[in-house]
Order: C-alpha cells, then structure tokens, then sequence
C-alpha cells in the first residue's frame, strides 16, 4: 500500500486515497506504534524507577486512573462495536487498530493501579468512578445498539476520544515520570482515534445535509456530560476552581470544524 | 528555518522560486520510520515555524514538506490521518484548513 | 482464571508480534519475497489460487466480525483485553489475504466482486451460524465458535497449506506461519477461558453442542465443494515433496486431501472439546 519509499517522494504529493490506503491500514499501526511501544513495558521505559508519592497524591492519582479506566472501558467497548458497522473495509481494519489501542491503555492504567496498591481494581472503579462517564458509556452503546454509526461515531472518536485526548495531554505536563510516560504514549494513539472520527465525519457530512442537525442534537445531548467529565478530572488530579485551565478548547474547536456549533 | 534542516535548491514551479528542503529524522516516533522526516512536534512558546511547515489544528504537531509552502498546497496530517489545505490566516502567517 | 489470562495480555501480545516473529515483515512476508512466476504465468494456477486466497478472506472476515462482537459481552476485563488483540489479529489477516489477491494481480477495485464470485456459500454459512450467537450477545456460544470450531479449522487449513507451500512459495509459507503463530493463541484462549464457563453454565451444552454439529456441518460441505467439485491442478511432476501429518501432498489425490484434512481437523475438535466438557456431534455427511 505504501506508494513508494519516502526517500523518493514527497509525501503530500500522494493521492487522497492513496493517503486514506496508508493511514487506514494495519501495517500503519504497526509500524506507527513500532517507535513508541518497543521495549517499552506498561508504556513506560524499562528503567524508569516507580516513585512512591504522598498519600494524598497516591490517592488522588489512584481516583484519576480509576476514571481513565472507566473511560477506557467504554472507548474498547464501543470501538469494537463500531467494527461490524463500519462502512468500509478500511474503517473496520482501522477501528481494529484501536480496539488493541483502548484494551492496551486499560492494561496500562490497570498495571499502574496495581503499582499503587490496589489489590481489587474492578471493585476500585466502580466505588471511585465518576457518574457522568457512566452515563456517557450507556448513550454511546445506546447509539451502536440503535445501529446509528454517525452518531456513535461522534461520542466515541470525537467527544471520547477529544476528552481524553486534552486530559492526558494536561495530566501528562503535571504527573510524576512514571505516570507522564504512559500518558504520552496514549496521547499518541489518541491522535489517531480523533483524527479518524473528525475526518470520517467531516466527509459524511458533506454528502448528508440532514446530518449536522442530527449530530447537533447528540451533541447537545451529551454537553452536560461532557462538562462534568472535564469538570470531574480536574478534581481528580487535583486543580482548584480558580486555577483551572480551558480544557474544553480542544473540544470547542472540533465541534467548531464540523460546522456543529449550534 | 529548522537548523536541522538544509536549504539545497530552488525551483521555479509555481508563482515563483520555491526553496527545497532536504527533510531529516528529528525524533518525531509516531509514525512509520519512513514518514518521520515529514513531522516533528511543537516545542511550545519559543518555537518558530519555518516556511516549509505548518501546525495541524486537529493534533498540534507540526507538518513538514520537502518544499516552501503556499497558500492552496494541500498536506497531510499522518498521526492524525487528517487532509488540509494551506491558506494564511488573518496575522499573515501559514495556516492548515482541515478538508473532510 | 486470572494467572492464564495475564499470559494472554496486550504487553504480552506486543513483545510477540509487533516486537517478535512480526519483527522485519511487510503484510505478513519479508521484504524482497514475491508470488512464483510459474504462478503468476499460469492462468489455472493463478485463478486457483485467487479461489483458494478468497476463502482465507471470508474467514478472516468472519472472524474479525465475531471476535471484536465478544468483547462488549466478554464478562472480565482481562478477556476484553485478550479478544482486543484478536480482533487486530484477525484485521491482520484480512489485511495480509487481500493483499495477497492484489499479488495474484486482483485490481483493488475488483476486491468486492472477487470475493462474492469465489467464497464459498457453504463458507458463508459457516459464518453466518457463528455470528448469529454473536449477534445475540451470546458470550460461551460465541468464544467456542470463535476460538474452539473457526480457528481449530483455520490451525488445520494453515498448517497443510503452509507444508504445501514450503519448498513452491516461500512467501506465501511465510504469510501463513504468522498466521499460524495467531491462531495458538487464539485456540489456547478458547480452551482455557470457556472451560471454566462450561462448568458454570452446563444447561449451555445442548445449545453449544447442536451449533458446533451445525458449523461442522458446513465445513465439510465447503471442504468436499473445495476438493472434489472443483479439484486443484495436480503439481508439477517435478514439485518438491510436501508432507503433512504423514501424507505425502505433492502425490495425494484432492479426495485423499480432503480426507486428511477433515480428518485432522475432526480430530482436532474432538480433543479439545472434550478437554472443555463438550462432545463432539458428527453432523449428518454433506451430499
């Protein structure tokens, strides 16, 4: 699928779809994922030493992970969902691609829960878990159950995965070594989720003029949810009201490009 | 102009002399070894772009052509999977428009 | 449960494919490899070979379908996280088939028409018995269709065709020795995972058992459509031996192929259902 070496072309010469080909394929993720994960267990580099952090910040980072697991959970769930119903094979070989993303930022959140001391992390999600992320998980599989792949598409690659996206990206430039690393792994396959869901939509909108209103209203659906999952993570790690940074831009700004500002 | 970057020729396609670039490898691990050379990340408030690059809006790493960009250019975004175009923005600098 | 399973981890997946025997490979074969000329010069050859590459296709489509279906039903997070690696498996080997058909000079926008022209209807219904469990959300049904009756088969298949490959298509051979590397894990995870589930859930039997004989069913009536309704060309005189469980392929005649290998493959099923506590159903013989 790769057109030529690259030491031959010049890459924004390719064709759209030779393009869409590339980025869409398995071989791409795994190549892709080649210089980041290699020799890197739990996402982290093999040397790193494991912190041992105040209890305080232990227990808020135990908290935050708790939620980046439920989050994650839904993201897997969804993700493999979406494969039977995605349009082409591209998309379903992509949406595979991040079915393995999701199960492995799970693995990673998990492993570091256990670093921290948490025996039972099932039982330590469900006490600690934020219920609005919750209640996302239910719309989102609401969606796929109802067959409605834009709208699923939507809560999953572009609020999900522009959620996690921003409050990785965040907690990464805050956390100690260990924590920043994994995050900034993640935050690289995040990439490639929220690019996948605003470019998919972005095409289908313009051949489907009755979809902006349809996505508008699951849009509006899901804002408050979305306010109180940023508003959740930032307590989480820890930031008062006042020192709070516009997390939601990110979000703003992808709406925006989709012309789905209401 | 990256310092990592060396400016080897210049051709006349276009309205005028485009300057060439030879692209080299500046870490950037997210893609396929093969298509590192075409992005690098933004290295915050210092950082400055050199006329052969431009921001992605989606994911904020910076794209790199083996040629000065112009407004109209069209270039991918691969950690992204995204397309855009090149326009230039209301302070007079290079943008990139995403195209569904 | 838990100590099987974390051998059946993402960290685990990723230090033995992508850093392992995937390592240096270009859709599934190692840089340089190419399809035989005599292959590609051939028009017989080559069309058999595209018929052949188009039931891999379907099988893999079916199994890409049915695993990423489990993983929303998949009762623990460490079976999500396995049945995750196996839905990128299986996108792989969809992936690495297709482009195999492109190798065998399949233009990309004739994919679709090839594969609806080649599969093999009884192929599909096999599929179709599968995802119907999946469909209903149907967790023990699924896995054992999935990772004990599909991927037993496909072990089977791979493994002959990847000993028949060995000495005339080293590439192809390659291919499907990663496949085959895929495919232990997933038979593993079956055996492992639904053998304790059986045990939980014995009133599931009946239903498991009549879906397996169901599945079995069309097997073989794909196997005998394969080899006796539309034979593969004998190899060449001068072909390099190749020898399976003890069979010679190279000489073999297609009804001793498909003997041997719905014989294996029956085999096969019967060890390991009954290592989970289920017996194997002879389905009534395909006319």
């Amino acid at each position: 699928m790769t057109p030529a070496s690259a030491g031959d072309i010049e890459l924004h010469d390719l064709r759209d779809q030779q393009f869409l080909d590339e980025v869409h394929s398995f071989q791409f993720w795994f190549d892709s994922v080649e210089g980041y994960l290699t020799d890197r267990p739990y996402g982290r580099d093999a040397d790193v030493a494991v912190p041992v952090l105040e209890p305080e910040l232990a227990d808020r980072l135990v908290t935050t992970l708790c939620n980046y697991c439920l989050g994650e959970t839904a993201a897997l769930d969804g993700a493999s969902s979406l494969v039977h119903d995605a349009p082409t094979r591209n998309a379903k070989i992509f949406l595979a691609t991040q079915v393995a993303d999701e199960a492995r930022h799970l693995e990673v959140f998990r492993y570091r829960l256990g670093e921290l001391g948490i025996a039972d992390p099932e039982a330590e999600i469900e006490r600690r878990g934020n219920q609005a992320l919750v209640e996302f998980r239910g719309e989102l599989l609401d969606m796929i159950a109802a067959g409605d792949w834009p709208a699923a598409v939507f809560a999953q690659n572009v609020v999900l995965e522009t959620l996690e996206y921003t409050v990785f990206r965040f907690h990464a430039d805050n956390a100690d070594e260990v924590t920043r690393q994994m995050l900034r792994g993640v935050v690289a396959d995040e990439r490639r989720h929220s690019g996948f869901g605003e470019n998919h939509l972005g095409r289908w909108l313009a051949t489907e003029p009755s979809g902006r209103q349809r996505l508008q209203a699951v849009r509006q659906r899901l804002d408050p949810l979305v306010a109180a999952i940023f508003s959740g993570a930032l307590d989480d790690i820890g930031f008062a009201p006042a020192d709070r940074p516009p997390l939601a831009r990110d979000y703003v700004e992808a709406i925006d490009r989709l012309g789905l500002t209401a | 102009m990256s310092e990592l970057e060396t400016m080897i020729v210049v051709d006349g396609a276009g309205d005028g002399p485009r300057q060439r670039y030879e692209l080299e490898d500046v870490g950037f691990r997210e893609v396929p070894k093969q298509w590192r050379k075409f992005y690098r990340h933004w290295r915050g408030p210092g950082d400055a772009l050199a006329p052969n690059e431009v921001i992605c809006p989606i994911c904020k790493v910076v794209i790199r052509s083996t040629r000065e960009l112009r407004p109209g250019d069209k270039v991918y975004c691969m950690p992204c999977m995204s397309r855009m175009v090149v326009v230039r923005g209301a302070d007079g600098r290079l943008e990139a428009d995403v195209i569904f | 449960m838990s100590d099987f399973l974390s051998q059946y981890s993402i960290q685990r997946w990723l230090e033995a494919c992508p850093q392992g025997y995937l390592d240096g490979t270009v859709y599934g074969y190692l840089p340089g490899q190419s399809e035989p000329e005599e292959l590609l010069a051939d028009e017989g050859m080559r069309e058999q070979a595209i018929s052949t590459t188009v039931q891999l296709v379907a099988g893999e489509r079916a199994a890409l379908a049915a695993s990423s279906g489990l993983v929303n039903c998949a009762p623990d997070d460490a079976s999500k996280l396995f049945l995750a690696t196996q839905t990128l498996d299986e996108a792989r080997h969809v992936e690495i088939f297709c482009q195999r058909l492109y190798d065998l000079g399949v233009k990309k926008e004739d994919l679709e028409s090839t594969v609806a022209r080649y599969a093999n209807p009884n192929l599909v219904k096999f599929a179709e018995v599968l995802l119907a469990k999946v469909a209903a959300g149907d967790f023990i049904a699924g896995v054992v269709g999935q990772n004990i009756v599909l991927e037993g088969m496909a072990f089977s298949v791979f493994e002959m065709m990847e000993a028949g490959a060995r000495q005339l298509n080293p590439k192809f051979a390659h291919t499907l020795t990663g496949t085959i590397a895929d495919e232990r894990r997933h038979v593993g995870f079956g055996e492992n995972r639904i053998g304790s589930l059986i045990k939980q859930h014995p009133e599931k039997r009946e239903e498991i058992e009549k879906m397996q004989e169901e599945m079995a069913y069309y097997m073989l009536a794909a196997f005998n459509d394969v080899f006796s309704n539309s034979p593969p060309p004998a190899a060449p005189s001068d072909a390099p031996e190749a020898e399976w469980h003890g069979v010679n392929l190279t000489a073999a005649t297609p009804a001793q192929m498909e003997e041997l290998l719905a014989t294996t493959v029956i085999g096969e099923f019967k060890t390991r259902l009954n290592r989970i506590g289920l017996e194997y159903r002879q389905p009534k013989v395909p006319a």
